[in-house]
């Protein structure tokens, strides 16, 4: 493709004007840049509207400057001239700890505010029982016919989640009326803390090839969000919240950084990166709390991340939006995941050669074109007129968006599906496997990352997406948290487009929506940028 | 396990099994979910449509105030208190976002394309590409947010007579966002072009630019047509930008005066959004309006995705 042209060195051809092709590349260049030099402009004015960086005292940026920026460039350049890969490894563990902090935002609201932890504590040992017994008759597969076996496993799960109504409580009844319970901070560290446990430790014990390594490491990830959560309140952290941050953000980018340390020797060094970044802060902020500099007078703060809408540009807040974009998205994706990927595992690897099979391929197409407005009347015409559904609940306030984003999920796992090499199907069903085994088995395991990219910027669609949630009523002001699948919902997009539109005055433009745009784009940007890193790890591995 | 039972173990027929059976229909059912959801769309947007309509109404059995077909199509007042549906209102304003757009996005987005496709370092495309994806990633609410709050006005220094709510703003940020979609379509049809094209066109003495416009840009022109239309579909269903940026008041504007850009306007989308925000009842004839209106959207962005399919296949040079 990129052939070079420019051989100036023959003469004797003639003259050809070289004016004609520069003019012409430097203007393409110059189209191509024009979208984005004009949203990075649109969005250096809404973070300098949000954020405010020039209220703060000359002393807070030149203490910053020199605890923060100074070191992590000088480190930063070194590591950029000596060593890239280390370069990449301190900037991975540092984007890792921003986006995994901010995810725990996202687990405290959910597992603290929404769901009352000795809630989910009982749901958890309600699924935990029947989960046993599948481990068990997943033991004796041979033994027991498949439908035998799919019946009990149903069984099991109903009887423990819903119970016998009169005859026989469910396990998280059971668990809930417990004489004594545990305190809020127990549970969150014995649940929260355990995942991370489980999760760490098959990380350590798969990249250092040693069982007691990964069981250590599993064993301190729980203590250490034990310690976090007893020592947390003596600081002045609320031990909930201590327990949430340390388990969900910490202890993964502990055990990251700890695995890249002892396993990859060259790199390491790249985490002086991330403890230029981490220690400047900390430092930073010690600083300028001990010489008094005030920081920037940002509208991005505690108070607006904390309450609800308010009359006031100033008191105004996107709690109870958040909340609900994040239950929206779990809706979303337990929805589109399971429908997405089975359709596209249909076209792909089961769909007859015919004219039905071409009729669903060209409707999918169809349907990732019509816009999302329409979908949005779906919603209320179907959910909320037919089915007699209430207006604008986080269940069919999922169920539109997901129906949205399907042809999007469907066609990118398709794509992943198809990346996966023919000759492993075949050398699966050359070992006597099914069609469901080479499935289950090979095709699924070797595209789960392709899907999940896909589906991760699916969802970073359905994030951003407002036309839809009004369609079908959702509130434009909502002071309350959506604790169940029938609550209303608000979400972050739609409450910009509450102030912006509805609230129309000078202050909530330069203050409530400014702030509003910076928190829904950096939510936007943290799914992105897991999906991507998961591309690159995908694609250097094939 | 004696061997007989190996056997019939080994031999059994296991396309039929439960497994494979509960497995396959399930697989199957979510790949008919599409079909459902299609149908869903069409059934209950012509269902509730019609129910608006003097002249199909009471084939579904409503009765109650109706609006005439003749002039919800021909209308150009769109005035839901004095009962006016006149559909042409909004329909030339989404014509004007759709054409304010194109003036922006069409030839940005194929020049990206060629600079992307020929002129482009391999690390040159590795940062581009993921930033004109961001273009397309940013919430649309957001984008009718910057229209509002800096471009209008920015616009207000050159042309002091514009409104606060106004199409240019409006048709600008469109512009930009579509700007991705152009270009990807584009640059995958030019890349899809054979090198020898451009070997034998290099073999003759053409110059890169010759190359470019003369070859590559011809050969790929199907895909980019294709791109065309799917970017404008995208424009006409565009509805956040529009809501938030083009204005509230319906008004019959012509598409080709350049002047009328200045002004605000409602397009198909934007007003959707508006009759559900305001107090509407539920079974009234502004409700019904919505489906009406719903309906000639989605006829439209349908016609042009299938023509766009059509073109991208018929004229599609084989190599």
């Amino acid at each position: 493709m990129a052939t070079d042209t420019d051989s100036g060195y023959i003469d004797s051809f003639g003259q050809v004007s070289r004016t004609t092709g520069t003019v012409f590349r430097y203007l393409l260049l110059a189209a191509t840049m024009f979208g984005i030099v004009t949203l990075a402009v649109l969005l250096v004015y809404v973070a300098n509207d949000a954020i405010r960086p020039l209220t703060a005292d000359l002393g807070w940026h030149l203490t910053f400057f020199l605890t923060l920026v100074v070191p992590t460039t000088v480190v930063g350049g070194y590591l950029a001239r000596r060593n890239v890969p280390a370069l990449k490894l301190g900037g991975m563990v540092v984007g890792m700890l921003a986006v995994f902090l901010m995810f725990s935002g996202g687990v405290a609201i959910v597992f603290v505010d929404i769901i009352p932890p000795l809630t989910g504590l009982s749901y958890v040992v309600g699924l935990l029982v029947p989960a046993a017994l599948v481990v068990v008759l997943t033991k004796y597969e041979q033994q027991i016919p498949f439908t035998l076996r799919v019946a009990a496993t149903g069984a099991a799960f109903i009887l423990s989640l819903v119970g016998v109504p009169g005859y026989f409580h469910s396990i998280p009844e059971i668990v809930r009326q417990l004489p004594v319970v545990p305190a809020d901070w127990m549970i969150l560290t014995l649940v929260l803390g355990g995942v991370a446990a489980v999760v760490v430790g098959q990380y350590v014990a798969r990249i250092r090839e040693n069982t007691t390594a990964g069981l250590a490491a599993g064993a301190s990830a729980l203590l250490l969000t034990g310690l976090a959560a007893v020592v947390g309140p003596t600081l002045g952290v609320d031990a909930n919240a201590a327990a949430v941050v340390t388990s969900v953000a910490f202890v993964p980018t502990l055990a990251y950084a700890g695995g890249a340390a002892v396993t990859r020797e060259q790199e390491r060094i790249g985490l002086l990166l991330a403890a230029a970044v981490v220690v400047g802060s900390l430092v930073g902020a010690f600083a300028v709390d001990a010489l008094g500099f005030a920081g920037p007078q940002s509208w991005v703060d505690w108070q607006f991340l904390t309450s609800a809408h308010s009359g006031t540009a100033e008191n105004a807040g996107l709690y109870p939006a958040i909340g609900g974009s994040i239950l929206l998205m779990a809706t979303v994706a337990a929805l589109s995941f399971p429908l997405g990927v089975g359709a596209a595992v249909y076209l792909e690897e089961y769909a007859p050669d015919n004219a039905f099979s071409r009729f669903i391929d060209v409707n999918i197409s169809n349907l990732a074109g019509v816009p999302s407005v329409v979908y949005g009347l779906l919603g209320l015409g179907v959910f909320v007129t037919y089915l007699g559904q209430p207006t604008g609940t986080v269940l069919i306030g999922g169920a539109t968006l997901a129906l949205l984003i399907l042809p999007i999920v469907i066609i990118s796992s398709r794509e992943a599906i198809r990346a996966v090499p023919g000759d492993m199907r075949q050398a699966s069903y050359g070992m006597g496997a099914t069609r469901w085994q080479t499935v289950k088995n090979v095709v699924l395991p070797e595209a789960f990352p392709g899907i999940l990219t896909g589906t991760i910027l699916a969802l970073g669609r359905a994030i951003g997406e407002t036309a839809p949630l009004i369609m079908i009523g959702a509130p434009n002001v909502l002071f309350n948290l959506p604790t169940e699948l029938t609550s209303k919902v608000s979400a972050m997009p739609l409450q910009v487009y509450a102030w912006s539109s509805l609230f129309a005055s000078e202050d909530f433009y330069t203050k409530a929506v400014p702030a509003g745009v910076v928190v829904l784009l950096a939510v936007l940007l943290a799914m992105n940028s897991i999906a991507i890193v998961l591309r690159n790890k995908f694609e250097s591995e094939n | 396990m004696s061997t007989d039972d190996l056997e019939t173990d080994l031999t059994r027929n296991t396309e039929n099994a439960p497994r494979e059976l509960l497995t396959r229909s399930f697989f199957f059912l979510c790949a008919a979910l599409s079909v459902v959801t299609t149908l869903s769309i069409v059934g209950l947007l012509i269902t509730e449509a019609s129910k608006f309509f003097t002249l199909t109404a009471p084939l579904m059995g409503v009765t109650g105030e109706t609006a005439s077909i003749v002039d919800f199509l021909t209308g150009t007042t769109w005035q839901i208190h004095s009962q006016e549906f006149g559909v042409l209102a909004l329909v030339s304003s989404t014509l004007m976002v759709t054409i304010g757009s194109a003036i922006i996005a069409l030839p940005l987005g194929v020049a990206t394309a060629i600079y992307l496709s020929e002129y482009a370092s391999t690390q040159a495309r590795s940062v581009l590409k993921p930033a004109l994806e961001i273009l397309a990633g940013v919430p649309t609410v957001v984008y009718g947010f910057f229209a509002l709050i800096y471009i209008t006005p920015a616009l207000e220094v050159v042309f002091p007579s514009i409104g606060t709510f106004n199409m240019l703003s409006a048709s600008i940020v469109v512009g930009i966002m579509i700007i991705p979609m152009v270009a990807s379509i584009s640059e995958d049809a030019m890349s899809a072009v054979p090198d020898e094209l451009r070997q034998a066109g290099y073999g003759m003495g053409a110059t890169k630019f010759d190359v470019s416009t003369g070859i590559v840009v011809p050969a790929a022109l199907s895909g980019i047509f294709s791109s065309f239309i799917l970017a404008l579909s995208r424009a006409i269903g565009e509805t956040m930008a529009v809501t938030v940026a083009a204005g509230a008041q319906a008004k019959f504007l012509n598409p080709l005066n350049p002047a009328s850009y200045l002004e605000g306007a409602l397009p198909m989308t934007a007003a959707m959004v508006q009759l559900l925000t305001g107090d509407i009842t539920g079974g009234g004839l502004a409700y019904r309006s919505l489906f009406a209106i719903g309906l000639v959207l989605f006829v439209i962005t349908l016609v042009m995705n299938v023509i766009s399919d059509y073109v991208s296949r018929r004229y599609r040079e084989a190599y």
